[in-house]
């Protein structure tokens, strides 16, 4: 592919003596928005935590925008760090710094603008994650759940990253924020052309934001495709998972 | 490192950009001198991201609540950013700093704060004693293997400092107390000032504020670290007192094992003190131990272990109540931990002279 913006070739990982990934091997094209599913200890976060560089793959090869990440040097990393933006699970807000500041924190160590313009800039980021007006001036600690979150993508979003991927975006948050979560990541991914990756378990955000899902089991790829397609594949935990789903209720809006 | 340009165009009221435009082109940005912009010109633009299209609103005054100017040849996607980022930068208008507080205010918060943690100290005094009272009336309940683990922590890991740090203080003591005493022949009389000085001051205060300093941080980050989890409610969810499972085996534990280190640190001293006596002032291992067990009186050694309970529980308290008071941040686990030590250091310092105050009124 040859506007693949993340490129993972016959990666495999061994943790504790336990062979996580298999050779395994994915890409995802400039504009996509993607979900990673896979049952509990499948290795997603792993795979995530390798793409971006935190953890090194026992073999494979890994490269975003044409890059390779485990042969960049330092410099090349900090460079293809600013093209993409992370959302943690929990959100990993510092909370020794205000909202603004927080947001405004990957502004003022990677760019030359003067603070005063880096904080500015923060806040239109709040206001394109939707929060009010008034969080920008209070502590992490003061927010909720789902605000904590928005702050948290408003961070990734910080310096305009073509690449954002989020580690179970939906988690933690109740339904009704769940769904203006999603629509807000789809908001800002058509709007700003982001290429989204995302960790999930919500089958509520499979169906409603995804153009692609990616389904990890027994350390490689087991399918790949939309929801549908993927309903085609014989696998037992693949079954009970959208049993899951479709035992409650039909999806209300389907791709 | 990028090629974003602009100029502005006086005719037409136009600024007109080209190149990539991102959160590094501010500086291609013209000096406007507070003329007003009307076209904002996109013909020339590579790429735009928000960041980009902000610093070109912002640069016609879009914050300001004035009207959007007229978009000329932007392509549609960009088009449609600066419309979305325009939407937006109602909010992002220069605010004031923060404001700064006054002498006089930050005198009447700390004011209040420390009177809140007077009362704070004292309701944690009651209830622990409320606490160790139901204890008293229900032994089952006391916590041996959290107990066991304290006194191993607090106890067998300080071993090796004490000694370290108490041998070295020996060996200096005896050495300057020599170096006075040889002028005068009189080399025996090192071993009573040093006797004193080791069992009654030094030994106490020193190993008191290596624990606090090594144990009481420990405990108030590793409770602080349990109330940030939420681990603190936890127990309580389980129907436990935090105070039963974890401050009152701490106390009890550093209790124990104060009196303990500080009997060793007089040992560790005295040991040190006897190694300068025979390099430097011609006192075998003999004379000096011989001289040590005339002069020692059993009052000495009561007295600087006396002190060493006391400091025990202080430590311990205030310890454990900063580390139940800290917040669910990570800046407030550091802050108390800090406060912690200086609390525990201070409180050591003030005890030790109205010991010392009292002991000469009553004559011991």
């Amino acid at each position: 592919m040859a506007d693949a913006v993340i490129d993972v070739r016959e990666v495999s990982t061994t943790l504790g003596g336990h062979a996580i990934h298999r050779g395994l091997s994915l890409s995802v094209a400039r504009g996509e928005v993607v979900a990673l599913i896979g049952g509990s200890g499948t290795g997603k976060s792993v795979l995530m935590r390798e793409i971006i560089g935190f953890l090194r793959p026992q073999s494979g090869h890994i490269a975003l925008f044409g890059q390779p990440v485990w042969d960049a040097t330092p410099e090349q990393m900090n460079a293809l760090r600013r093209r993409f933006g992370v959302l943690f699970q929990d959100g990993a807000l510092f909370s020794s710094l205000s909202v603004e500041d927080n947001v405004a924190a990957p502004l003022f160590e990677h760019t030359a603008l003067p603070r005063a313009t880096c904080r500015r800039l923060a806040r239109l980021k709040l206001a394109l994650a939707g929060l009010p007006a008034d969080v920008a001036r209070k502590r992490p600690s003061e927010l909720s759940g789902g605000m904590r979150k928005r702050v948290a993508l408003a961070r990734a979003l910080a310096l305009d990253p073509e690449l954002l991927f989020l580690d179970e975006p939906t988690s933690g948050l109740d339904p009704i924020s769940a769904r203006a979560f999603d629509r807000l990541i789809r908001l800002l991914a058509d709007s700003l052309g982001l290429t989204v990756f995302l960790i999930t378990h919500d089958l509520d955000t499979l169906f409603s934001i995804i153009d692609r899902v990616i389904v990890l089991s027994a350390g490689h790829v087991l399918g790949s495709g939309t929801v549908d397609e993927l309903k085609h594949i014989d696998d037992p935990w693949l079954r009970d998972y959208f049993a899951a789903r479709s035992s409650g209720r039909e999806p209300a809006h389907g791709n | 490192m990028s090629d974003a340009r602009a100029h502005f165009d006086e005719a037409a009221g136009a600024l007109v950009a080209g190149g990539a435009w991102h959160a590094e082109s501010a500086v291609a940005l013209p000096a406007l001198h507070g003329k007003a912009v009307r076209v904002l010109d996109g013909a020339g633009i590579t790429a735009l991201d928000t960041n980009g299209a902000w610093l070109l609103l912002d640069a016609a005054g879009v914050h300001d609540g004035a009207a959007l100017p007229e978009l000329r040849a932007f392509t549609p996607q960009h088009r449609a950013l600066m419309e979305l980022v325009a939407r937006h930068a109602d909010r992002t208008g220069v605010l004031p700093p923060p404001r700064r507080e006054g002498v006089i205010e930050l005198t009447g918060r700390g004011a209040v704060a420390m009177g809140g943690h007077v009362a704070g100290l004292l309701d944690f005094v009651g209830r622990l004693t409320f606490e160790l009272a139901s204890l008293v009336g229900r032994p089952g309940q006391w916590r041996w293997r959290e107990f066991g683990a304290q006194v191993r922590d607090v106890f067998v890991g300080a071993i090796p400092i004490v000694i370290g740090m108490m041998f070295l203080l020996g060996v200096v003591f005896a050495y300057l107390l020599g170096d006075q005493a040889v002028r005068y022949g009189a080399n025996i009389f090192v071993v009573d000032g040093l006797l004193l000085a080791m069992l009654r001051e030094v030994s106490p205060v020193i190993v008191a504020v290596l624990v606090a300093g090594r144990t009481g941080a420990a405990i108030t980050a590793q409770i602080g670290t349990m109330k940030v989890n939420e681990e603190i409610d936890a127990i309580a969810t389980l129907g436990l007192s935090p105070l039963a499972v974890l401050v009152i085996p701490r106390i009890v534990a550093l209790l124990i094992a104060l009196p303990m280190l500080v009997f060793i640190g007089d040992i560790a001293g005295m040991a040190g003190g006897m190694l300068v006596a025979k390099e430097q002032l011609d006192l075998s291992y003999r004379m000096f131990s011989d001289r040590m067990l005339d002069v020692i009186k059993l009052k000495t050694l009561l007295v600087g272990l006396g002190k060493a309970p006391v400091f025990a529980v202080f430590i311990a308290m205030i310890a454990c109540r900063m580390g139940m008071t800290v917040s669910r941040d990570a800046r407030s686990v550091g802050e108390h931990t800090t406060s912690t030590v200086v609390q525990s250091l201070v409180a050591i310092i003030i005890l030790n002279a109205a010991f010392a105050v009292a002991f000469v009124r009553l004559g011991i």
